[in-house]
């Protein structure tokens, strides 16, 4: 199999005394779709905002240990080329990391709402990113942005770079977040949890748009979810997560038709799939693997780590 | 056998004004029944009305017009004194388990509250029934003494479906009541909530937007759009057997978990509209019709 475009090594997370990410190491290739799948808790955000090297920025996180090696083309200068091409991410200072954050690595959270400027038209922030990011002057970037806005599809969408995030309703915040993400042609692009504020109408149109682009782009996609009907809709290759490690992976197939450990049975047999209850007319108990599977989350870990570092993250924005 | 529904809502509307003259038609003209021991789900995506209309059957809001019936007597104009021996006859749990119980309190004094409230318990016994219902729904009763914090989402929201069964209620009103929890958990909770239907002949009007778990739970099947309901009838023949063309691109938007049955689904683009009318506009109001027995679908 070709290089990886993005391999984690080993990544080990800590807020103070918690470890939030231990030991957790994936491939990701291109034009591929890969889903990180976890309770709350298990360090899936974690893990994506340390990739961003984000977790660290105001909070008390630290990345411990472990590589994040990311192909970088070539393009990151002396460090790059002499490790031919890749780049380790855990070791990049932040003026490096800005160059890739938002440019080559790019993100999408799952509240539109908070990561877009709320006094800035959406337009602006786009162009801005584009101006940032590739130099461009305001007016080819505003162009750049109406042809993003055209890309994922927003009607109207001369119209609508003129709005404000408040005048847009949550599918359409999120066509823009994907806008921005995708205006500078990132190859890796991390999506936490990008539908699961929408309705299930509006997730559906997501997630095709999503998938169509990263067929025109051949971008690598992290997907970040809690919902494996989602899981089961884009993704090739799946990690599961629990309690901070990976307990599982592989492909999409073998992580539903064949999975081997406890942990991801009592996952799947507690997912309800629709289509299930056909023939029947009661309602019906799920059949639940024997409990003694610890899926239950500490309540003080939840709140400091996953969360915390979560929120910490979505206020860099991307 | 009792033949009467436990509730009847009939042609039911509640309308908000807004700045200017605008109305916003939240629940129009909405009529249905939810049967005794039985589980009505009323699905929709945001801004359909499905919160609204659970508000006005637990006379939370009041309607615009429309009654509401319960047990044989008609509540819906009643005032807070005449309503008060109806209200413990329904009881509601709600999405958010961390914003539906004050920091402040023990979970146990929650749990005791609507029985302190209703003055149907007191002292000792008061105390054995906090103990036997923590134990009921999963939670040791020693537990009663902690405060919400110290609990789980999970956990929180079986001490909310403690204090809802604390009055011995016909109805209980579940808001996305498990739309918050993890998946795991929430498979939990909803056979909970399962156990104590048949254990106690609750009546549930599961509000929820997850299509998925509505199927596993329900007997019957409400589907809202725009303040209106576009179809209902039996659980089988809104899954199985859509006629409504809403009903229909809300059943192939749900994701299934397997991924040999993933779809290619055309490129659509679209907000829900709103159900928000200028001054002097109002709704078209839709006629239901029955396709076969006890499943009815709006005309288009």
């Amino acid at each position: 199999m070709a290089t990886p475009l993005l391999s984690v090594r080993d990544l080990t997370v800590s807020f103070d005394d918690f470890v939030a990410v231990d030991g957790v190491s994936f491939d990701v290739h291109r034009g591929q779709t890969l889903a990180v799948v976890g309770e709350s808790g298990s360090g899936k955000s974690v893990t994506a905002l340390s990739i961003m090297r984000l977790v660290e920025l105001g909070t008390r996180a630290k990345i411990e240990r472990g590589e994040i090696l990311f192909d970088a083309g070539g393009q990151l200068g002396a460090d790059a080329a002499q490790s031919g091409g890749l780049v380790d991410l855990v070791k990049q200072d932040e003026a490096t990391m800005r160059q890739i954050r938002g440019n080559r690595i790019s993100m999408i959270f799952q509240e539109p709402l908070t990561s877009l400027n709320p006094v800035y038209t959406v337009g602006n922030q786009v162009a801005e990113a584009v101006m940032l990011h590739q130099g461009l002057d305001k007016k080819a970037a505003t162009n750049r942005a109406l042809e993003m806005f055209e890309l994922v599809r927003i009607p109207e969408a001369k119209r609508r770079l003129g709005q404000y995030p408040h005048e847009m309703s949550g599918g359409m915040r999120q066509r823009v977040m994907i806008a921005m993400a995708l205006s500078c042609d990132p190859t890796v692009l991390i999506a936490d949890e990008p539908t699961t504020a929408l309705d299930v109408t509006i997730q559906a149109q997501i997630l095709g748009l999503m998938r169509e682009l990263q067929e025109e782009s051949e971008a690598a996609v992290i997907i970040i979810t809690h919902d494996m009907g989602v899981v089961a809709e884009v993704a090739d290759d799946v990690v599961v997560m629990n309690r901070s490690k990976v307990v599982e992976q592989g492909s999409v197939y073998e992580i539903f038709e064949n999975p081997r450990e406890d942990y991801t049975k009592a996952l799947l047999a507690a997912v309800p799939r629709l289509g299930s209850m056909a023939g029947t007319s009661e309602p019906a108990r799920f059949d639940l693997v024997d409990s003694t599977v610890d899926v239950t989350v500490d309540v003080t870990v939840g709140a400091n780590g996953s969360d915390g570092g979560g929120s910490g993250g979505n206020g860099e924005g991307v | 056998m009792e033949t009467t529904p436990l509730v009847e809502v009939d042609d039911l509307c509640k309308v908000f004004p807004v700045a200017g003259g605008a109305k916003i038609h939240a629940v129009e003209h909405v009529s249905l029944h939810v049967g005794r021991s039985e589980t009505l789900a009323v699905v929709g995506e945001s801004g359909c009305g499905k919160s609204t209309l659970a508000h006005l059957i637990m006379r939370l809001l009041d309607p615009t017009s429309g009654t509401v019936t319960l047990d044989g007597a008609e509540i819906s104009g009643l005032g807070s004194r005449a309503m008060r021996p109806h209200r413990r006859k329904m009881q509601i749990i709600f999405q958010d388990p961390f914003a539906s119980l004050d920091p402040r309190r023990s979970v146990g004094s929650a749990v005791a509250e609507p029985m302190k409230v209703h003055k149907t318990l007191s002292g000792s016994a008061l105390d054995d029934r906090v103990a036997a219902l923590f134990e009921r729904v999963g939670l040791e009763p020693d537990q009663a003494e902690q405060y919400p914090h110290q609990f789980s989402g999970g956990q929180r929201q079986r001490i909310c479906i403690a204090r809802a069964l604390a009055l011995e209620p016909e109805l209980v009103v579940a808001d996305e009541a498990v739309s918050a929890l993890d998946v795991s958990i929430q498979a939990q909770v909803i056979n909970l909530m399962m156990d104590l239907q048949q254990e106690m002949g609750l009546s549930y009007l599961f509000i929820s937007h997850d299509l998925a778990v509505v199927e596993r739970i329900s007997h019957r099947v409400a589907v809202m759009y725009l303040g209106q309901i576009v179809e209902l009838g039996p659980r089988a023949a809104i899954f199985e057997n859509p006629q409504h063309s809403y009903t229909k691109r809300l059943l192939d938007a749900v994701p299934i978990a397997d991924p040999r049955a993933r779809r290619e689904r055309p490129l659509l683009v679209g907000d829900i509209p709103s159900p928000r009318w200028a001054a002097g506009e109002s709704p078209e109001r839709v006629e239901l019709v029955e396709h076969e027995p006890g499943h009815f679908v709006a005309a288009e």
